[in-house]
């Protein structure tokens, strides 16, 4: 492809991430640097403290307690969607429709969905109505407004996306080989556990990192959910450029949480020798 | 072409709301509770201006929305702690009083205020106090804010989502002044507050109201108009000046210095003193007003309402909010983000 | 082992789906709690009536239109461009914008937006959320396009050429028809994600941008009402039909 017109298609592109990713994250960089204003702002003069706050264990507790609660969800986003994609995968001719079916929460807002939780764990919510008609408890469970909460609409927000690549990956499987290890005298668990887990590493692998980096810096459901009793990343560097008006403290927090999710993913490339677009 | 038309036809409209033509328009930013469903038609009709409004829920909320100095916004509506602090920032254009004839029509207490004796950059439209909401329901209604650190209330109260209010609570309860920034009393309070966080629903804000009016809660920390809200919503509901002191603000309105708008912003803040504008925000929306005249024009069981105009000895047990010292407002959010963790 | 594979999934699907249901079913509910009290349309009513929420949700939709215009035009043709050599700057930049959590991309962009008006006098506005945007829906839609380009023969377009097309035409009339599905669904993409933002909106919005989204996180804040069951309740109607339309119609094509 002649050089000029590869130009003219990347230049849009190439514009728009300079202008939007490049340039920003110098901006950020540059005020991690700087100090607080007396009543907010970024200014002179240039400093590491920021840096140094990091260290603090109240922070690097912070940090931690989102990777801990973000590893937790992804965990268990994938016992349950792993099931899901296998019996879809398994479907026949209703595959596409089952996927398009799963995919149809993904596609609706976050805020929505993230609301219906509300809306069904509170005190007076359907689940502790009908739990309490059904005459299973007579004071309401405490559902809403806790850390239980929270890994809830973890979970229920991210399922499609980790049910999408671990359907690609099992789909691709080959019926055949299950037949070869049925004839061979394997059992259903035993053929599951060593021909059809290991073929749908890879999906597992891309369903983790498509899950557990977004809950990393996930803001809104915590901040919907939990209450205001927990803090975790997102929140944290929201309240600095918010409420505590610090925002060098905020630029160096997105900077590490930055640099965490990259190395994070560098290894991933490294392992697989493949970009990740 | 049909789907293309269809996005078309709320696209134009959006598009039309934003641009007509000769309309002067005027940008104002308010606290979500207080806008009553007349205020802005009238103002409107009178004046020929398009007003264009969005809402808040904190002042800090609203603070990193005209921070920038580039938000577009006119007017704002502070809590009185923060005009200290924004002034600093240089964000507030000086007040012309000569724009605004109305006010003298301010009660006594706000002409002149402590944070802004010669009303220089703001005018105290609305006040109220924060307080303690109860439901007898549930048990003999809180009467100090000692008693929300009681095993009697587990899980089934909240306090406000605002280290001012919480610290301000702790405060009052070790017997000390509302705005007592020292670190060693800061600490004290932060103290109080971290044993009393096992004992709480949630920190929340207005949402406290509908679990109050739900019966999910047996009393929360909210502010008086929020609680004459869910009292009118269910009448059972009490509100408690806390006896050991209580916290007062007043919500002012400012013209920012970036406003290309000064004069409308002016006759806006002016139409806002006007007895019969200012009466009607009160009646609607359950908030006091600063507007003495306005109180003439209330209905009687509005003015009965404790809730909203508390007898002089109740006001003497009050202190006004005051902004932090830079230092201490860096401890105490420091303090508050160790809370939210532990 | 097929039993309980069939029962686990019927009960995952049920767990997905059933919140919205939930959220549907109470948004007809005549009182305002979950005792049910006759069927009722009054909160659909009041959505309707709220000037500022038809106004959110008009601007929602021309902000939404507006980058998904823009991003699967640079997107395209940048997946384009990519397919046929690559770039690894480019390429981690785009993985960066990917990855970069929302609030995070959120605040960049806020501090780009006060760092240009310090220089360049830039107000807040339609054009910043329009901007933000698109940003972030660009790397969406390459992530879509690019990877149905690699399932592509690029001998096609090498056949079209020797037939005397140039590399423009061999464009426009064998790879974009070929890549029409992706390009939809990239786009429907980039639509799903502009419509529903809260976080970056939020906090880069000016004076006339309120969005959906934000009008219906106010409301959910502030102790949430029936109201939000309404709009939410048609929001996933009208998406779920327009996704659920745009796949047959692929199928067809």
């Amino acid at each position: 492809m002649n050089a000029r017109l590869r130009a003219a298609a990347l230049a849009p592109a190439a514009a728009l991430m300079i202008a939007t990713v490049a340039v920003p994250f110098v901006v950020l960089a540059a005020y991690a640097f700087q100090t607080r204003g007396a009543y907010g702002g970024v200014m002179p003069p240039w400093t590491a403290e920021n840096w140094l706050r990091l260290a603090d264990p109240l922070y690097a507790g912070i940090l931690a307690r989102s990777f801990l609660a973000a590893a937790v969800s992804t965990a268990f986003c994938l016992l349950m969607a792993f099931p899901l994609a296998l019996a879809i995968s398994r479907a026949g001719r209703w595959k596409n429709l089952l996927l398009a079916l799963v995919m149809v929460p993904f596609w609706t807002s976050l805020l929505i969905r993230t609301y219906a939780w509300m809306f069904l764990l509170r005190d007076t919510g359907l689940v502790n109505s009908l739990l309490m008609k059904a005459g299973v408890i007579s004071e309401p469970l405490p559902l809403l407004y806790n850390w239980g909460a929270v890994v809830l609409g973890l979970v229920y927000a991210h399922l499609p996306f980790m049910v999408l690549p671990l359907y690609a990956a099992l789909e691709r499987q080959e019926p055949h080989l299950l037949e070869a290890a049925a004839d061979l005298g394997a059992r259903d668990w035993q053929a599951f556990w060593r021909v059809t887990l290991p073929l749908a590493a890879p999906g597992i692998r891309a369903g983790v990192l498509l899950v557990f980096i977004p809950c990393v810096g996930t803001y809104l459901i915590p901040d919907l959910l939990g209450g205001g009793k927990t803090i975790l990343a997102g929140t944290l560097i929201q309240n600095q450029f918010t409420a505590a008006r610090d925002w060098p403290f905020g630029a160096a927090v997105s900077l590490a949480l930055m640099a965490v999710v990259l190395t994070l993913l560098w290894i991933e490339a490294r392992r697989r020798e493949e970009p990740l677009l | 072409m049909n789907r293309r038309t269809l996005l078309l036809f709320p696209a134009l409209g959006g598009l039309a709301g934003c641009l007509r033509p000769g309309r002067l328009r005027l940008n104002v930013l308010h606290w979500s509770n207080y806008i009553a469903p007349e205020t802005l038609p009238r103002f409107e009709r009178e004046t020929g201006v398009q007003v264009r409004l969005a809402t808040y829920e904190s002042n800090e909320e609203m603070l990193a929305r005209v921070f920038s100095g580039n938000s577009g916004w006119d007017v704002v509506f502070p809590s009185n702690y923060f005009v200290g602090p924004m002034r600093e920032l240089g964000l507030l254009a000086r007040l012309e009083h000569g724009r605004l004839k109305r006010l003298d029509g301010l009660e006594a207490r706000f002409t002149k205020p402590s944070w802004d004796a010669e009303l220089e950059h703001c005018v105290p439209l609305y006040w109220g106090a924060s307080g303690i909401l109860a439901n007898p329901r549930q048990g003999p209604a809180p009467q100090r804010y000692a008693e929300l650190w009681e095993l009697r209330f587990a899980r089934r109260i909240t306090m406000l989502d605002d280290p001012a209010e919480v610290y301000g609570a702790a405060l009052k309860k070790l017997g000390l002044p509302l705005n007592a920034h020292a670190p060693a009393e800061l600490r004290r309070a932060h103290e109080e507050a971290r044993r009393q966080k096992p004992l709480l629903r949630a920190y929340l804000n207005a949402e406290a109201r509908d679990l109050m009016a739900a019966g999910e809660l047996a009393a929360c920390q909210t502010w008086a108009t929020t609680a004459q809200q869910a009292i009118s919503a269910a009448p059972h509901l009490r509100f408690v000046y806390p006896e050991e002191g209580f916290a007062l603000y007043a919500d002012c309105g400012v013209v920012l210095r970036e406003s290309k708008r000064k004069e409308l912003a002016h006759l806006f803040l002016d139409y806002l003193l006007r007895a019969d504008a200012a009466a009607e925000v009160a009646s609607t929306t359950f908030t006091a007003t600063a507007v003495r005249a306005a109180r003439e024009r209330l209905p009687a069981d509005v003015l009965a309402m404790e809730t909203l105009f508390p007898a002089e000895e109740t006001m003497a047990r009050g202190e006004w909010f005051e902004p932090l010292p830079p230092e201490s407002q860096r401890l105490r959010d420091r303090l508050w983000t160790e809370l939210k963790s532990s | 082992m097929t039993r309980a594979l069939s029962v686990s999934a019927v009960l995952l699907f049920v767990f997905l789906h059933a919140p919205l249901f939930v959220l549907a079913l109470f948004s007809f509910n005549e009182g305002r709690f979950t005792v049910w009290e006759g069927f009722s349309l009054r909160w659909y009513g009041e959505a309707w009536r709220d000037a500022r929420l038809v106004e959110a949700a008009a601007n929602s939709l021309w902000i939404a239109a507006a980058a998904t215009v823009l991003a699967t035009a640079a997107g395209t043709l940048c997946a384009y461009g990519l397919w046929k050599r690559e770039s690894r700057l480019l390429m981690t930049a785009l993985s960066v914008s990917l990855v970069t959590p929302e609030i995070v991309t959120g605040i960049a962009l806020l501090a780009l937006f006060q760092w240009l008006f310090r220089y360049a006098g830039l107000q807040l506005g339609l054009h910043t959320v329009i901007l933000a945007h698109v940003s972030f829906c660009l790397a969406f839609v390459v992530l879509v396009v690019l990877a149905r380009l690699r399932t592509m023969d690029a001998t096609l377009e090498e056949a079209a050429m020797d037939l005397g097309a140039r590399e423009w035409e061999a464009f426009f009339r064998v790879t974009l028809p070929n890549l029409a599905p992706a390009v939809l669904s990239a786009a429907l993409l980039a639509f799903t994600i502009s419509f529903d933002d809260y976080v970056i909106t939020s906090l880069v919005a000016g004076v006339d941008t309120e969005t959906l989204p934000m009008v219906l996180y106010a409301m959910a804040r502030r102790g949430g009402s029936p109201v939000v069951n309404a709009i939410s309740t048609v929001v996933v109607v009208l998406l779920g039909a327009g996704i659920l339309l745009a796949e047959g119609l692929r199928k067809k094509s």
